[in-house]
């Protein structure tokens, strides 16, 4: 009778969890549709969408001749983009803390992301193109940075302790993300004052004037990366005690594990390659997420990427509404909001274990 | 069921087993020993096809282990390893359903009816239902030692392996855990195969063992394996011995460190203390005694050793706690003391303290021969227990065995004997030479000083000067006690 009710309970609440988080993703959009410099009625800008995508207005605003404009062709595509990017690094994040079974674990702390920049830099200063790629070149080249990056710091980690020790892998990362960072400097020096502070700005993340092309860049590899990784959600809840122990469950360890790392690096490598290195997005969304649903990987997967999603669209509006018209970059935001909460997460954790 | 043959393994291009050769049948319960080291571990990851073998083959039901799939291989066998370390907060249930993954079918993994009514009564078979809603992480090592078992039960295997499965665990949570385990195995006919630390727990629970030294498997079998202390010794490099179990028919085993050994050239020198109520001796050190008194009866170490005077008309219903009761009120600590009864007058006790044949031996006896038998002619049946009239304490300064120290009550009987003969005891009511009494106590205590003495048998130097010092004291005794009643 008390069990039942427990699991009623329980049920109703994983339920209203996801409620409320999409709900939040949609309010947020919608919020990031509306506020700006610029300010529209919120029904037109609900016609402009409804226009575009199904066809018919639904309140029959007259389209003034720059709100289509401004709210298709800028603010809606910034505003997916910040969705995808921050659904993107905040399922990364917690299947890397899945697998690595390490909390700490996130796109940037392990090295990942400082590799997909290096490759985005690079395509950048040196106008690469490689021709059957086309404008994919430059997410193709950030994937490939951030999967050998992330490679590099296994083998330093295997190299220097038996198992993929906890401590090891952030101090790898942090190791080759300095290396990495020194690159990166030394190709900001070497080019002329206006490339600089492109690379520089781009380089604090930054997801303003990307426009529709950056979102279709950036959206097969989120489909592609989100259906890997989801499916091995299952499989990320048995490597919780450890990897041996998964294989004595059944489950393909190293197949799994290999599949997890590739769509965890081509959601990380795209997302870079669009908006730059965002940091504490893929630490702290999934950490937050587990303090509310559990660690059941089934819901800490999807619901981080709602999460995350409407958190960086937020962190976008903050980030151009707050100093407007000057904007900041978002990857300020995100650190100013994302370090001092991962810190109290962190001090809250201490107390509970008391 | 597994048969494994010339298995040869270890880590990273280094082999620590060679040529491993071993079948373990269906059901049965395998335990693994050997010091730390010796690859136990790695000849049990090599069994789970955690580790790839160097050579050799490990085949399960007659298939070799590479030939499963994961999933085939986690629907026969679970694995309960050492490390237990979740870093997120998995609570106890949902670590529990870890253990149903190999049955779960399909991409997406729906946890059914069955696998909920699996999951409870592994986790109550292991009393570790009470946390289901509890975060893992926050358990104290035996619980989570107990969960895992339950993740471990909860894929139903055919084969359980157990690395240490009693780490952590207390003595009631090891029997618990092990009980369970062989209940389960008999309801289900699953086979356990595991490392196991503690030998007495082995000794207790499993069907057959494997001694595991320096990568090889020296020797396997039953519980002969346990009892070859010549074996243990080159395994493990200590001195083990082994006894049998007070209840079960099975070995323990005990270490015994040689440098603890120590020599004693004084031990046998003792306090004597006497009053109307009690004679007491105390040594400084324990002596090995055997003896059949009231209070530390068996083979002991004890270093106080009492004669009570009760009065004839004692109530003898609980003889043992009254010795309990006298020995607290004089404050000598219960449980290193040897405690007799008597109703001869302690003045009349006969004490014989010398060196015969080189053996220093000290004997103290009381004697009344009221209840004089002899032992060879039909009699009524005495009570069950009577008021002990030849009382026999024999002290040597040598070490016996256990052997020899049988021996030695034979040779103290035997002089026992010879003494009445020659003192002409008869039995009252049958007119013959009496053997004894009808409730005599003997304790042979010795100080273990020196090399071992197997034999203390009549025809031994020992033996024969237990035979001289008993005789004498008995002899005394006898006359002091035929003094005071005046025969």
């Amino acid at each position: 009778m008390v069990n039942s009710f427990i699991q009623k309970y329980s049920v109703n609440k994983t339920v209203w969890v996801y409620i409320f988080s999409g709900g939040f993703v949609l309010s947020t959009a919608l919020l990031g549709l509306f506020v700006s410099s610029v300010s529209f009625p919120l029904t037109a800008v609900l016609d402009v969408l409804a226009e575009k995508i199904v066809g018919n207005k639904i309140f029959g605003h007259e389209a003034a001749g720059n709100i289509e404009v401004i709210i298709w062709e800028i603010r809606f595509p910034r505003v997916l983009l910040a969705l995808f990017v921050g659904a993107s690094l905040s399922i990364a994040g917690a299947s890397f803390q899945g697998l690595l079974r390490n909390p700490l674990a996130d796109p940037y702390t392990i090295g990942v992301s400082s590799g997909a920049a290096l490759g985005a830099v690079t395509v950048l200063y040196f106008q690469l193109s490689i021709s059957f790629l086309g404008s994919y070149t430059l997410p193709v080249v950030a994937i490939l940075g951030g999967f050998i990056t992330m490679v590099i710091v296994f083998i330093i980690t295997r190299l220097s302790s038996r198992d993929l020790n906890i401590e090891t892998i952030i101090l790898a990362g942090i190791i080759i993300s300095a290396f990495i960072g020194a690159i990166i400097s030394l190709i900001i020096a070497l080019s002329d004052r206006e490339d600089m502070r492109q690379i520089l700005y781009w380089l604090m993340g930054n997801i303003g004037m990307r426009g529709w092309s950056h979102v279709q860049l950036l959206i097969p590899f989120f489909i592609v990366g989100v259906i890997l990784l989801v499916s091995r959600a299952h499989d990320l809840n048995a490597f919780a005690l450890g990897e041996e122990s998964a294989g004595h469950l059944g489950v393909n360890v190293q197949g799994g594990k290999v599949l997890i790392l590739v769509g965890a690096s081509l959601l990380t490598g795209a997302s870079v390659a669009v908006s730059g290195s965002i940091g504490f997005v893929g630490l702290v969304i999934p950490h937050f997420v587990r303090l509310i649903i559990g660690p059941d990987h089934k819901h800490v997967l999807p619901l981080s990427m709602l999460t995350g999603g409407g958190f960086l669209v937020l962190a976008d509006l903050i980030s151009r509404s707050i100093i407007a018209p000057k904007e900041l970059p978002i990857g300020v935001i995100t650190a100013l909001i994302g370090a001092p909460i991962f810190a109290i997460l962190l001090v809250r954790e201490r107390m509970r274990k008391g | 069921m597994i048969e494994v043959s010339g298995l040869t393994g270890g880590y990273q291009n280094e082999d620590i087993l060679t040529d491993i050769n071993l079948t373990i049948n269906e059901g049965e319960f395998f335990a693994l020993i050997g010091p730390n080291g010796s690859g136990k571990t790695t000849l049990l990851r090599l069994m789970t096809g955690a580790l790839a073998p160097s050579g050799g083959i490990i085949e399960i039901s007659g298939k070799p282990i590479q030939t499963y799939s994961p999933r085939k291989k986690a629907e026969i066998m679970a694995v309960l390893a050492q490390s237990s370390h979740v870093e997120f907060d998995f609570s106890v249930e949902e670590i529990v359903m870890l253990g149903r993954y190999p049955h779960q079918k399909g991409l997406i993994k729906h946890i059914s009816r069955r696998d909920k009514e699996v999951v409870s009564e592994v986790m109550k078979q292991t009393e570790v239902y009470q946390y289901r809603n509890k975060p893992f992480k926050w358990l104290s090592g035996g619980e989570k030692q107990r969960v895992l078992l339950a993740k471990a039960l909860a894929q139903e295997p055919k084969i359980l392996f157990l690395d240490e499965p009693t780490n952590h665990l207390d003595v009631k949570h090891t029997v618990e855990m092990l009980q369970h385990l062989k209940a389960y195995q008999a309801k289900r006919q699953m086979t356990i195969i595991a490392i196991l630390h503690d030998l007495n727990t082995a000794a207790l629970f499993a069907d057959r063992f494997g001694a595991l030294h320096q990568g090889r498997l020296v020797k396997k079998g039953d519980l002969s394996v346990l009892k070859n202390e010549t074996l243990l010794q080159k395994v493990y490099e200590v001195d083990i011995k082994h006894h049998s179990h007070p209840t079960l028919a099975k070995p323990q085993m005990l270490v015994a460190p040689e440098e603890m050994h120590h020599s004693n050239p004084h031990a046998l020198e003792a306090e004597v203390d006497q009053n109307e109520q009690c004679i007491h001796i105390a040594f400084p050190r324990p002596l090995r005694v055997l003896s059949n008194a009231v209070v530390g009866e068996g083979l002991q170490w004890l270093c106080h050793f009492c004669n009570f005077y009760v009065p004839k008309n004692y109530d003898c219903s609980n003889p043992a706690d009254d010795v309990r009761k006298w020995l607290e009120k004089a404050g000598i600590p219960l449980g290193d003391t040897l405690g007799m009864m008597t109703a001869v007058k302690l003045a009349d006790k006969a004490i014989v303290n010398e060196v015969i044949m080189d053996t220093h031996i000290f004997t103290i006896v009381t004697a009344g021969v009221g209840n004089a038998m002899d032992i060879t002619k039909e009699h009524p049946l005495a009570e069950a227990w009577q008021i002990g009239t030849i009382n026999i304490m024999v002290f040597l300064d040598e070490h016996l065995t256990d052997g020899a120290f049988v021996n030695a009550v034979q040779s103290a009987t035997e002089a026992k004997t010879k003494a009445l003969v020659d003192m002409e005891v008869t039995d009252p009511a049958t007119k013959s030479i009496a053997t004894g009494t009808s409730t005599d106590s003997i304790a042979i205590a010795a100080t273990q000083n020196g090399t071992p003495t197997p034999y203390a048998g009549s025809g031994t130097r020992v033996g024969k000067a237990i035979g001289q010092s008993v005789y004498r004291a008995v002899t005394e005794a006898i006359e002091n006690y035929r003094t005071r009643v005046g025969k």
